[in-house]
């Protein structure tokens, strides 16, 4: 339980590393101006080296960054969507992605629990096979492949879904809580625009929200309807499904309460991997739908070669998923009474 | 037992292993598929004068007419921009990526089974250590950590090799954990150890044989995982050098043309699909052959 504690700090050993791997004149570059030189530059150079604990040894360095981490100060971050403090730019953007991925766990949940219950108690009927091939082919697609499917589905063709971005940006042309693509006060639009109660934009805002999420749920939920129709055939062969079914309990019943809840117990165990899943979509599907969220910073970090940027995202989804995982062993505990820390 | 009876039982063995297999015809189709992409990957590769290709291992643009063309008999499954004729451009694809999924996923598979066989066969803090290692690699998303590493590396397709056998070996050394943790237990390696065999034999010629029907399964549902990541980062942009042949890079060239030439990203898209549905039929078939249950259905 208490392991967790030692992840986080493995985790920002591996993140502090990879800064420091490239050597230090990579990170005095973006303080330096290319064109000093000679002795000034020199001078700079040591000065920076004071500045920022150089001439330590590393493991040292190491202690005065996670200081650092700690006191929020991650560095700084230039990319064509944003310049400026990582943190910052974690504000803005993280609500975004948040959005994005609780919309499509819920999407998942909602759909792939039954369809998963669906399938095993059907087993080998047409519905199943069904279900099961097209679970497999979602689970063999790229996400991007599967967001611009639907984008020609559904943008090209049908022309009932906006491609890319949150709004339409003709509707918040002139609102006084959105400037620079930026809305106020929680930097999500749908929400923003229920709190001030402007429900054309709220709409538009949710049309925007509905390729990404829809994406980003197919691509997660083929996993874990194929875990939970694996589940589910074995606990319908388990021996109290039998004693429940001869004591003369509907089969609807036998099925819904008694042998989809415990074959739910190894799908939440996995529910980590499927945190794990989301944020790693999140990085291609904000990139196809250019949804401004921690995924599309992360990206056009990328290409800039910008460290703040990707360190920042990097070191930010470890700890997201180690605070999950150990949510999910909380639960865990809390729903098999099996379990004791 | 002696060595002239231990002869045909591994043949009949093997007879009822290629039985199970080819009773499971979905998985059959995925070896078919799965063998075409390897004689592809393999002419290419080792004898790419066979085919009529002038630069086997580029991409061949044609600035005269870069915007997509639909298929036609000329082009049969039509070009992309910057004028490369999709045909073409997806055998030479798929060398490249069949071979850079093979060199992820078997480096991968041997550190991790390396690691999960020392930490386990030890035990410990040497196993408390390498797990919690595994763990933190676990505790990134491979794509994010991929990115990270190739920003330490240059993003260059080297790094991108290096980056994910780096984030790819910590499930095979889970996989080994939990079968050293089971094999270790049982009488023959007792027998072993009483016999004074060295730790080093015991570890790699009692207990990996026994680990590596899962990794095998394990490996072939990765082939395809990995087919997956290696062309979502060339997607996003991971590599910067135009005029190579990755079926994900030949995607995002279509990305601009998506509302008039949707099927230059459709098609590269539809060979990743195909190969990824076929190593994944595949897997499922070899499980069946190491699954005692299936075994004796026959």
């Amino acid at each position: 339980m208490l392991l967790f504690i030692p992840t986080l700090l493995g985790l920002t050993v591996i993140v502090f590393v990879l800064i420091h791997i490239g050597g230090t004149n990579k990170l005095l570059a973006m303080y330096l101006s290319p064109r000093l030189t000679g002795a000034a530059r020199q001078q700079i150079i040591a000065e920076l080296d004071q500045k920022f604990h150089f001439n330590d040894p590393i493991y040292i360095q190491y202690f005065y960054w996670l200081a650092q981490i700690f006191q929020g100060n991650w560095g700084i971050t230039n990319t064509p969507i944003f310049s400026g403090p990582v943190t910052q730019a974690i504000e803005l953007f993280f609500p975004n992605t948040l959005m994005l991925t609780i919309f499509a766990a819920i999407l998942i949940w909602l759909i792939s629990i039954p369809l998963g219950v669906h399938t095993a108690v059907n087993r080998d009927k047409p519905s199943d096979n069904v279900i099961r091939v097209g679970s497999l082919t979602f689970y063999a697609m790229p996400w991007y492949l599967i967001g611009i499917i639907l984008i020609i589905i559904f943008a090209v063709w049908l022309k009932i879904l906006p491609i890319n971005g949150t709004v339409n940006p003709s509707l918040v042309a002139d609102l006084s809580w959105y400037h620079n693509g930026i809305s106020y006060p929680t930097h999500i639009l749908l929400i923003d625009a229920l709190i001030h109660g402007n429900l054309v934009v709220a709409g538009n805002a949710f049309l925007h929200l509905i390729m990404p999420s829809v994406t980003l749920a197919l691509g997660v939920m083929a996993a874990l309807v194929r875990l939970m129709r694996g589940t589910m055939l074995e606990t319908l062969d388990q021996d109290f499904v039998n004693f429940a079914r001869a004591k003369g309990v509907p089969e609807k019943v036998v099925i819904n309460l008694h042998a989809k809840n415990n074959a739910l117990l190894p799908v939440i165990t996995n529910f980590g991997y499927l945190v794990a899943g989301l944020l790693g979509g999140v990085v291609v599907i904000e990139d196809v739908f250019s949804y401004p969220g921690i995924g599309m910073w992360l990206t056009d970090a990328m290409i800039n070669n910008d460290m703040g940027g990707i360190m920042g995202g990097t070191l930010l989804f470890g700890i997201i998923l180690v605070v999950t995982s150990l949510a999910l062993d909380l639960i865990y505990a809390k729903i098999d009474p099996r379990i004791r820390y | 037992m002696s060595k002239s009876n231990a002869k045909p039982d591994r043949f009949r063995e093997l007879k009822l292993s290629l039985q199970v297999f080819f009773s499971n015809k979905s998985a059959v189709a995925g070896l078919i598929i799965f063998l075409f992409y390897f004689f592809d990957a393999l002419i290419l590769q080792f004898f790419p004068q066979i085919l009529p290709f002038k630069h086997p291992y580029q991409l061949t643009p044609n600035y005269a007419n870069p915007i997509p063309q639909p298929p036609s008999f000329k082009h049969p499954f039509g070009t992309t921009y910057p004028g490369v004729d999709l045909l073409n451009a997806i055998i030479k694809s798929i060398r490249l990526d069949f071979w850079l999924s093979l060199e992820i996923v078997i480096p991968g598979a041997i550190i991790g089974l390396v690691v999960g066989i020392i930490a386990t066969y030890f035990g410990g803090w040497i196993d408390e250590v390498l797990m919690r290692v595994t763990d933190i690699v676990f505790s990134i998303p491979y794509l994010v950590l991929a990115i990270a590493i190739g920003y330490v590396l240059g993003r260059t397709l080297q790094s991108m090799m290096i980056a994910l056998i780096l984030v790819w070996w910590p499930l095979y050394a889970r996989y080994a954990r939990s079968v050293t943790l089971e094999t270790k237990e049982l009488t023959f390696i007792e027998a072993a150890r009483a016999a004074g065999t060295s730790n080093l034999k015991i570890m790699f010629k009692h207990i990996l044989p026994n680990s590596l029907p899962p990794v095998f399964v394990q490996i072939s549902l990765d082939l395809g995982t990995i087919m997956l990541t290696i062309s979502a980062l060339a997607f996003i942009g991971f590599l910067p050098a135009a005029n190579l042949p990755e079926l994900g890079y030949l995607t995002s060239l279509g990305y601009n043309y998506i509302q008039t030439a949707p099927w230059a990203m459709i098609i590269p898209g539809l060979f990743i699909v195909l190969f990824a549905l076929a190593v994944n039929l595949m897997g499922d078939g070899f499980r069946d052959v190491i699954d005692p249950r299936r075994r004796s259905e026959l």
